[in-house]
């Protein structure tokens, strides 16, 4: 029987990319390499160090054996953890096609400011990214505010409330434009938002700025979530 | 049976009983070892438990601020046995909040533990203009150790880390002007009056996590 081949990824490749590597290769199976697998740890990233870019390391390691190619984003639509995963991965041998994501051209948002619980929006956002979206979700009045990544605990997701609109890196990957900081940095004012970044991640620096400009929640998160985490998650959406 | 609420803390519980109004308080130690002890509402990790209306500590200490204070912005901040929290109102509804774990480990308990090692009284030790600026309660303990073989007194040691803490938690609460204080430090005369250095204080007592679960 023929081993299930994986075409890994991470960050937010263009379309086009997508596309041609799953016509040159239309039987393997696509894997976001950023996300939590319980992979066992590599030993190759230090322990301070930022979750997603460890995850992205730990990952590829534990199926190497089922990976064709790595499609690596190490442009400004990822970060330079990113570019310097791939540069490590690709000297331990593995086949790395990097690719930066540059579109500026917005696709319209329907997703992140559907009704659907948090954890789905994400998830289909982020599923988005090998098969896009074709449906399209009425509008809710945000009652909250996601701004962030993909948290490597997606637990932290669950204590939102589905008016929840998501904001931040991840809009950006629902509107296909990864790189695009002005919509990174956008929130609607008036609306409590939490601002979320994995520890010892670059991102935490503009998430502090817009929780201070928004009168938002900063947070940042290493591993699992913690109790304080949640607990100030918790208030914040309960008393805000 | 009486109808009770607790505030579940590191070192102290606090517990009130709401038929008849009194608060009483007890070493957490003895509840842990009390199995059928059962509250209408708890706070507090070890209070999780033994309810079924379980509160998350800053929600209780928001409610509860809100509760004691009649202000529209204010600023309340509890410092505990083990950590730190604070909550900032403005026109009375949350603006911001933040709980501190890692930084302000066990800095309470670290106090408590060397008042009683050194056998000193807080309420009569003078306000050092010195501060020992460290945040964990571990590091303290060595460097208040590390102070005292290098000739200072327990006394003068102990204040100088009174003042360190009253400064670290200041800072954490974004430096107010006024700043209302929960927990069981507003009872230690030398942290208030090292906080007082900073920004005016009005000690809230212990109790204020307890009005904020009914």
């Amino acid at each position: 029987m023929a081993r299930r081949m994986f075409i890994g990824y991470w960050g937010c490749p263009s379309r086009q990319v997508i596309s041609k590597v799953a016509r040159t290769y239309p039987y393997d199976e696509f894997i976001d390499l950023d996300v939590n697998m319980n992979a066992p740890s590599s030993g190759l990233v230090p322990d301070a160090y930022c979750q997603i870019v460890t995850n992205i390391v730990d990952n590829a390691l534990h199926l190497r054996q089922n990976i064709r190619l790595i499609i690596a984003s190490v442009g400004e639509d990822k970060c330079d953890g990113g570019r310097f995963a791939a540069l490590i991965l690709k000297d331990l041998g593995f086949p790395i096609m990097e690719v930066r994501n540059t579109e500026s051209e917005r696709e319209p948002l329907t997703i992140s400011t559907s009704g659907l619980p948090l954890l789905e929006k994400v998830n289909r956002i982020m599923d988005g990214v090998v098969s896009p979206n074709q449906k399209r979700y009425p509008e809710v009045q945000p009652t909250h505010g996601f701004w962030g990544v993909p948290p490597h605990d997606m637990r932290l997701l669950e204590l939102f409330p589905n008016t929840t609109h998501v904001y931040g890196w991840t809009r950006c990957v629902e509107a296909g434009v990864p790189a695009d900081l002005e919509l990174e940095m956008y929130v609607d004012p008036g609306v409590p938002t939490v601002f979320y970044t994995q520890t010892f991640c670059q991102k935490t620096v503009l998430a502090k700025y817009l929780a201070e400009k928004y009168d938002g929640l900063y947070i940042d998160c290493d591993g699992p979530l913690t109790n304080s985490v949640i607990a100030k998650v918790t208030a914040f959406i309960r008393m805000g | 049976m009486p109808k009770l609420v607790a505030d579940c803390g590191s070192s102290w519980t606090k517990i009130k009983n709401l038929d008849d109004g009194s608060v009483f308080l007890c070493p957490t130690h003895d509840i842990l070892r009390n199995s059928e002890l059962r509250f209408s509402a708890a706070t507090g990790h070890l209070g999780r438990d033994r309810t079924d209306r379980y509160e998350n500590e800053l929600i209780a200490l928001a409610q509860g601020s809100l509760k004691l204070v009649k202000d529209s912005d204010f600023t309340v901040v509890d410092l505990g046995s083990r950590d730190m929290k604070f909550v900032s109102f403005r026109n009375r509804k949350v603006r911001k909040l933040d709980w501190n774990q890692a930084c302000g480990a066990s800095t309470g308990f670290t106090l408590e533990l060397l008042g009683k090692y050194y056998e000193v009284d807080y309420n009569k030790l003078p306000v050092s203009d010195e501060r020992i600026p460290v945040t964990c309660g571990i590091f303290a303990i060595e460097r208040i150790f590390e102070a005292i073989i290098q000739g200072e007194t327990p006394e003068r040691a102990l204040a100088q880390f009174i003042h360190g803490i009253a400064y670290n938690l200041y800072n954490f609460a974004q430096r107010p002007e006024l700043l209302y204080l929960s927990g069981g430090l507003c009872a230690n005369r030398c942290f208030v009056e090292s906080l007082t250095r900073y920004c005016e204080v009005i000690p809230l007592g212990r109790h204020v996590l307890l009005e904020g679960l009914y």
